[in-house]
């Protein structure tokens, strides 16, 4: 390794990259992940489009209707169709839930009588479906209640303390998974490319036939990327403790070398593709579908890993974006730090995949034609 | 005139099939990524594990105890402490823990206020929302509370609120996205890399139909894609439903993958290299397939993005397949999907167009 021709050779990567404007993809682009998933993502389902037929129209349904029409979740269109027509107004995407109040709903609920109310969701978006459908029953409960004082005796009431994430806001839970996300994602993309530019343009022979090392080669393509995104890992911090304002109780050592660890695998990955890929083409597409859709589905942000059984179970240990988050997670909001035995076998295992991945990229990089 | 454009598109699927690395990718794409999107995720509550502090020496905690089990909670697991109840929590052993205070029992037996303490770990927030309300039908179940009113509930079109399917088609209509935008772009930026560009100018033909040929190819290889996806995935694992009209998705998918090559065009003509083409696209893409209502509910976003919303032929498609797989919606009422794909795509293709036809 001779420091002098890693130093011109990294100058050279430097210039190209800046004329190919990849300040778009080292700087804005994280960021605007950020921004757009934090303040976009809703875990909540707030607004669903409710149509009530109240086929009773007495005091008691008129109560539970406004129940309703008070909540921030449904909007509500009181209407007296049929209920065909409602059915078919589903069908059209024009309504996402359907509240059916019988007729005598009130003399019978006085006369001690069970009734019914029909629930109609559309569940076409399951999840969404299933917590409309949690929302009615908790509101009707609720309206219960506070029609008949009584019926609350018996009832067990859960007394919920969430922990690390005491208000259960969505961007607590969400911000340090985009950072997972967003660290696994650009520097990866602008890693990919770096190798097989070269092989699809010719300019490959050039090492070949010169007496930089692979090891020479492979810092000076690596390095100028990995100070660029190390710069991002602050960046993205300030945006998730100031703009977002998720809580950190950790230490900011830990954070910032698990970081780069993660910076490191990440290059890692894309440097990997790019060796073994022919075609800038193949390494683009490749690219984004192992790094953006992993990053999501093993995040952490959409399903705890603890729940996922068979292959996915698997995956989403073999991918580093679950080692990171939970390193993530436990700086953010929980604060234990290196403390925890767990926290410091996963910083180990991110730095072993990082050393990991470096070695088997030089040792498919190739310096003659095959 | 026809046999040429005939050619140019011949000549892009040739081209296409020579890079087998590229064959590969797309096909991984199209079959393995909509496989693993579909099995892995599951929002509904599944193998959560639970942990419980019980110190009423039994009965009424037991009772709630045994009501959960698999497929949705793992046997919950005793601890003697709250102490080391948070402790398992914070290593993300334990999701959800329970205690039952010492009163507990008397109360509840008493017909007393009575207090179950959940502690939650919420960084899984969506988990956390889904099993509370699970927890809370248990409870109530279990009280014997007469209410005498029932909530005769229906989930319509997927009255499992199986998640599978959704996510395989969701992912499958994102990956449609992806590669058509990346396949088109690269189609021309590839001949500006290679110094081909030049040879094409000089061609005798005219340029409208070079422009209409080469979107039209990846169009195909991104049709193809479509079907292969469908037939193995989404219906061969899946089991997904389809309760509307198969050739009203097939138009459907014509239309929108068009209107997306526009996206393409319009890439192609901005940038001057593949990395630029990667940059872009994911600049693009990331908003338009947020924007679409794939992940998060459009209703629950913030008005300025649900207007925003509007101008993503996505929306239009997502909302437009949903409609036909699960709705079984009928080609007259589906005039708004078709509309808003054609409407909003040809806008966007025609601006594709004239962009990258300056360049001849």
């Amino acid at each position: 390794m001779k420091i002098g021709v890693i130093k011109a050779y990294i100058l050279k990567e430097l210039t190209e990259l800046v004329r190919s404007r990849f300040i778009i993809m080292v700087y804005l682009m994280p960021s605007m992940i950020l921004f757009l998933f934090g303040y976009g993502i809703r875990m909540e389902v707030t607004h669903a489009r409710t149509l009530i037929l109240d086929n009773d129209q007495s005091p008691i349904s008129h109560q539970l209707v406004s129940k309703f029409e008070h909540s921030k979740y449904f909007d509500v269109t009181l209407s007296s169709v049929s209920e065909d027509e409602a059915l078919r107004r589903i069908k059209r995407g024009e309504s996402d839930l359907i509240i059916i109040i019988p007729e005598s709903f009130e003399k019978r609920l006085l006369h001690a009588q069970p009734t019914q109310i029909g629930v109609y969701v559309d569940a076409a978006f399951p999840s969404r479906g299933v917590t409309m459908e949690n929302y009615v029953k908790g509101v009707v409960l609720d309206a219960a209640s506070s029609v008949a004082p009584g019926l609350a005796k018996g009832i067990i009431q859960i007394n919920q303390r969430s922990l690390f994430n005491q208000a259960m806001r969505d961007e607590d839970a969400i911000v340090p998974g985009l950072i997972g996300l967003v660290l696994l994602v650009a520097p990866a993309i602008l890693a990919a490319l770096l190798i097989v530019k070269e092989k699809e343009r010719g300019t490959m022979f050039n090492f070949y036939a010169s007496p930089v090392a692979k090891a020479e080669f492979l810092s000076a393509k690596m390095i100028p990327v990995f100070l660029l995104h190390s710069v991002n890992i602050f960046i993205v911090f300030l945006w998730a403790v100031y703009l977002f304002e998720v809580p950190f109780r950790g230490s900011f050592l830990l954070y910032w070398i698990a970081s780069e660890f993660y910076i490191i695998i990440s290059l890692s990955i894309g440097m990997l593709i790019s060796i073994i890929t022919r075609t800038q083409i193949v390494a683009v597409v490749l690219t984004v579908i192992i790094t953006i859709i992993p990053g999501f589905l093993y995040s952490g942000i959409i399903m705890p890993i603890s729940s996922m059984i068979g292959m996915s179970r698997v995956e989403a240990h073999i991918f580093p974006v679950m080692y990171y988050n939970h390193i993530l997670y436990d700086v953010f909001l929980v604060g234990e730090g290196l403390a925890s035995a767990k926290t410091q076998g996963y910083l180990a295992i991110l730095a072993l995949y990082g050393a990991g991945l470096l070695t088997l990229g030089s040792l498919l990089l190739r310096k003659e034609l095959k | 005139m026809t046999k040429i454009f005939w050619a140019i598109v011949g000549k892009e699927l040739i081209a296409f099939i020579r890079s087998w690395q590229l064959v590969f990718v797309v096909l991984y794409a199209f079959s393995v990524e909509v496989y693993i999107a579909g099995s892995g995720i599951e929002i509904n509550p599944r193998n959560v594990a639970v942990g419980y502090v019980d110190l009423t020496g039994g009965g009424m905690s037991q009772k709630i105890l045994t009501r959960l089990h698999a497929p949705e909670f793992l046997p919950p697991k005793r601890f003697d402490s709250q102490q080391q109840l948070s402790r398992a929590i914070f290593n993300k052993e334990i999701i959800i823990g329970i205690v039952f205070n010492a009163d507990f029992e008397k109360n509840w037996r008493g017909g007393k206020r009575t207090q179950l303490d959940v502690l939650v770990d919420a960084t899984a927030a969506s988990q956390a929302y889904t099993t509370l309300g699970y927890l809370q039908n248990i409870v109530l179940d279990l009280s014997g509370v007469n209410l005498l009113l029932e909530i005769a509930s229906h989930k319509l079109f997927n009255p499992n609120a199986d998640n599978h399917t959704f996510m395989a088609l969701t992912e499958m209509l994102s990956i449609i996205t992806m590669l058509t935008v990346i396949l088109t772009a690269v189609v021309f930026v590839r001949e500006k890399e290679q110094g081909t560009w030049d040879i094409m100018l000089l061609m005798p033909v005219d340029p409208k139909l070079i422009i209409l040929a080469k979107s039209f190819s990846q169009v195909i290889i991104v049709m193809v894609g479509i079907v292969i996806s469908l037939g193995f995935v989404v219906f061969g694992m899946f089991e997904t439903p389809m309760n509307g009209s198969f050739a009203a998705f097939m138009v459907l998918s014509f239309f929108y993958v068009f209107a997306t090559a526009g996206i393409g065009l319009f890439i192609a003509a901005v940038a001057r290299d593949v990395m630029q083409v990667a940059q872009l696209s994911i600049i693009i893409m990331m908003p338009m397939i947020f924007l679409s209502g794939a992940w998060t509910p459009i209703h629950a976003m913030h008005p300025l993005l649900q207007l925003l919303s509007y101008a993503s032929p996505l929306r239009y498609y997502i909302e437009g397949s949903e409609s036909i797989f699960y709705r079984g919606t009928q080609w007259g009422d589906l005039w708004p999907y078709f509309l808003g794909v054609t409407a909003v795509g040809g806008v966007m293709y025609a601006m594709g167009f004239r962009k990258i036809g300056r360049l001849f």
